[in-house]
């Protein structure tokens, strides 16, 4: 009895997450454009998204943006970690204070603080404006992730490096690189999600005719959704859920040789 | 033996924190020296200036009479095993030794063969192929050794290399750490805290406390005449007592006159307020009335190879006698204290903080 209460508890949390996405999903297939009736199942607003030219538009910006600025951000992030490392105690309290800021920071602020700052260099709002702001937010939090790995036991190892006759580029590239990889890994795959996720920063940053899939889906709103926007966010999803079982099961591979 | 470095002058502050306050260290080829002292004191600061990862504010560190105190660590012809030994965690073994070797751009199949000789001087032959996650803490520790002496510097650097082993292992690599030093003839630099480490392997000991150099000598030397009561303290059990010269050969302690082998002639003139130092097994048990003085034993422990014993003596001043003896004496007996005139080791007074005893035990 207890085990079946158990069992309807856990059936329950999983129907309020994924009854929604399920939900989305059976519309995609439905032929009407009706959002409540299910008349026949139908492919066609698959194939009205892939001839979407401002579907895969949008789909091509988000992923580039995404792409461009999880790997710049990465790259700041980790050279500001070994910066950082070589600075007084003092002073690296100071600025991961600073780094800690923009992450509390509410995304509409950070937003509108972007747009005007990007207005008042007379920067003209587009994709770049769009990218830059994604590679500043993400900074961050790339630093937030690789920062544990560069502690002291990372500063001995390059020691132990120099010791044994390396040059500190060689350490570096030898020693040091490879313990801070995890990091950098988790660092970029944050920054990509979050720059993909990201609707308010793009919102003000982005200039005209310019779309990623959230402002496209928002402005789509106003002007009744159609069912391609749908079948978009069924494709979008089941490329995380399969991403999600390939790195899972990599992991438990991983976690079965080294046992 | 020739110098091979040299310390001159060397001083080293952190902000305000003065570390090593103008220390001069001669080292000759082949010795096994060791840096002994409490945590602080400066030990591991001087080690990591010889391997080049500090720099002194001042003074100069000659190597083979060539100046290399601007010479970074890559370049300098020593290595170093490190205190929780630095292991390369995502390489092998086997890539962990043959670091060094790659570095220098040494051929692969050269390489391998080092590896081999390295392993194999440490008893890990065949364990190329381990990851440094499935090692033990003494495994890791012979790997660090491996690491450092394929590469044939003519100095090695020990930081505390045993510190982390339990006692058993602990004993065993000190045997092992001499045979190694005899089998590739090296100079090796070793700081501990651990006073028994310093002695059973050291050629000299160098003594340290708050960034000065106390004593140097050979592990008899440093134990059996300690120059001040921080040495004496700091290396095995001991006695230490406030006394005056009454004449040459005499000195005075809590009002009772012992005997005593120094005078005038090297430097103890008569009515110089000293310290003295009585090791706890050099004090000899007599029948009450037939030693110096008489004690009460007022407790005793075993601890396996003899008896370690309190002693309350009638006399001025409110001291407690440690003694260590082979026969067991029953707590409340009176005995008779005695000590032979040549185990009396009279010490100069401290004439800094740093060279008094950091605390008088019992």
């Amino acid at each position: 009895m207890k085990k079946f209460f158990g069992n309807l508890y856990i059936v329950i949390i999983m129907l309020f997450l994924y009854l929604p996405i399920l939900t989305l999903i059976v519309l995609s297939f439905n032929e009407a454009k009706s959002m409540s009736v299910f008349t026949r199942f139908s492919l066609k607003w698959y194939g009205e998204m892939f001839h979407s030219k401002l579907i895969l538009g949008a789909l091509v910006n988000t992923f580039s943006i995404a792409l461009l600025a999880a790997l710049i951000a990465t790259i700041i992030g980790t050279m500001a970690v070994i910066g950082i490392d070589g600075m007084k105690q003092s002073t690296q309290m100071v600025l991961m204070g600073c780094n800690n800021i923009p992450m509390l920071n509410a995304d509409i602020v950070t937003g509108i603080a972007l747009m005007l700052s990007f207005l008042m260099f007379g920067i003209s709002l587009g994709y770049c404006t769009i990218l830059f702001s994604h590679i500043t937010f993400c900074i961050p939090y790339v630093i937030l992730s690789v920062r544990p790995r560069m502690n002291k036991a990372t500063d001995t190892l390059f020691e132990a490096a120099l010791d044994l006759g390396a040059s500190r580029g060689y350490a570096f590239r030898k020693v040091v690189l490879p313990e801070l990889l995890p990091g950098i890994a988790s660092g970029f795959l944050l920054s990509f999600t979050m720059s993909i996720d990201d609707f308010i920063i793009t919102h003000f940053t982005r200039g005209a005719g310019i779309n990623t899939i959230s402002t496209l889906i928002y402005s789509e709103v106003k002007i009744g959704i159609r069912p391609s926007l749908y079948a978009l966010s069924t494709v979008i999803f089941l490329i995380a859920l399969v991403v999600l079982l390939v790195v899972n099961w990599n992991n438990i591979k991983n976690e079965r040789t080294a046992a | 033996m020739a110098e091979l470095i040299r310390l001159e002058n060397i001083r080293k502050s952190y902000g305000e924190n003065e570390v090593l306050k103008n220390i001069t260290i001669s080292i000759q080829e082949k010795e096994f020296v060791t840096l002994l002292g409490p945590s602080g004191c400066g030990k591991t600061t001087t080690l990591r200036i010889l391997g080049g990862f500090e720099n002194p504010d001042s003074g100069r560190i000659l190597f083979d009479g060539k100046d290399i105190t601007n010479v970074p660590s890559n370049r300098r012809n020593l290595n170093t095993v490190f205190q929780n030994y630095a292991l390369f965690p995502h390489m092998t073994v086997g890539d962990n030794v043959a670091f060094g070797l790659r570095v220098k751009g040494m051929n692969e199949s050269d390489v391998k063969e080092k590896v081999h000789y390295g392993l194999k001087l440490v008893n890990l032959e065949g364990y190329e192929n381990r990851k440094i996650s499935q090692m033990s803490g003494g495994q890791q520790q012979r790997v660090a050794m491996a690491r450092a002496i394929v590469n044939e510097p003519k100095v090695l650097l020990l930081d505390e290399p045993l510190g982390a082993l339990d006692l058993k292992l602990r004993q065993e690599m000190q045997y092992e750490l001499v045979r190694l030093k005899h089998e590739l003839g090296i100079t090796f630099i070793y700081v501990t805290h651990d006073q028994e480490e310093a002695l059973t392997m050291s050629d000299k000991v160098i003594v340290m406390n708050s960034g000065r150099i106390q004593q140097e000598g050979t592990p008899e030397e440093i134990y059996n005449e300690p120059e001040n009561a921080f040495v004496a303290d700091f290396i095995g059990d001991s006695n230490i007592l406030s006394g005056k010269m009454v004449r040459n050969h005499l000195v005075r302690i809590n009002g009772v006159d012992f005997p005593c082998i120094d005078g005038s002639e090297n430097g103890f003139a008569p009515g110089l307020d000293v310290d003295v130092l009585i090791r706890p097994e050099d004090l000899e048990i007599h029948p009450a009335g037939k030693g110096i003085l008489d004690a009460k034993i007022t407790s005793k422990l075993f601890i396996g190879m003899h008896y370690e014993m309190l002693a309350q003596a009638d006399t001025e001043g409110d001291f407690e006698w440690l003694l260590q003896n082979y026969d067991s004496y029953e707590v409340g007996s009176m005995v008779g204290l005695y000590v032979r005139p040549e185990n009396i080791q009279i010490m100069h007074k401290p004439k800094t903080q740093e060279e008094e005893a950091i605390e008088i035990d019992i």
